[in-house]
């Protein structure tokens, strides 16, 4: 695993969150995808984190040490408080604007969609953002 | 003094390149990436207490020789002899 591969990884995780979460949040209905493929990032994120660990547990030590070390470790961090923070601000907005007054299945099955496209979104941008910025500042920091 | 940490002035960069040690090298000694060591130079990050030691001992000096408090920033420093 070098940085430039490391970031294609985590690059393709978010931009498949993002396309994901749009094609619902925004009722994109170009390819007619079902509402129930919305576990498709989720075997992403899988992937990749398979693929990370066996990396830093099994990968040639060298090179584990320089690309998970603990700047690397402090920028994940950021990056997993402000994902959550910002989805925190996003499910106080959904729970706002729902009418409870007039709460049904259906209503609740487009509220539980809403939630996981806008956690898919907020961390595949999150990811995609990352992903760039990790490569960058290899090459050029 | 320190980009995002304004209280902690680090010498990191001077110390080596009195070294004659390049980022690479140093990073490859402490086993970080190098993209660690320039943001520890440049202020943008703080190290950990193991990763300061390793990289005073590859400079041979001490931690305080390259990470120190800004003037003025923790005035118990000028009596820090009553808490030894």
């Amino acid at each position: 695993m070098t940085f430039f591969s490391r970031a294609v990884l985590l690059f393709i995780c978010g931009i498949v969150q993002i396309f994901f979460a749009a094609h619902l949040l925004f009722d994109w209905s170009i390819l007619k995808l079902p509402s129930d493929l919305m576990f498709i990032p989720g075997v992403f994120v899988l992937l990749a984190w398979a693929i990370l660990s066996i990396d830093y547990y099994f990968g040639k030590k060298e090179k584990s040490n320089a690309l998970y070390d603990e700047y690397i470790a402090d920028r994940y961090y950021k990056l997993g408080a402000a994902g959550f923070s910002i989805f925190g601000l996003g499910i106080f907005g959904l729970f706002a604007i729902q009418d409870f007054s007039n709460w049904n299945l259906q209503a609740a099955n487009e509220f539980i969609l809403n939630l996981s496209a806008f956690l898919w979104f907020v961390f595949g941008a999150l990811i995609v953002i990352f992903s760039y910025g990790d490569y960058k500042e290899s090459v050029d920091g | 003094m320190g980009k995002d940490h304004k209280d902690l002035v680090v010498l990191l960069t001077h110390k080596r390149k009195e070294a004659g040690i390049t980022q690479a090298s140093l990073a490859e000694a402490v086993q970080v990436s190098r993209k660690s060591i320039n943001a520890i130079e440049n202020g943008v990050y703080v190290p950990s207490t193991v990763l300061s030691i390793k990289i005073a001992t590859v400079l041979n000096c001490n931690v305080e020789d390259i990470f120190k408090l800004h003037d003025g920033t923790f005035p118990l420093l000028m009596e820090s002899d009553k808490y030894e």
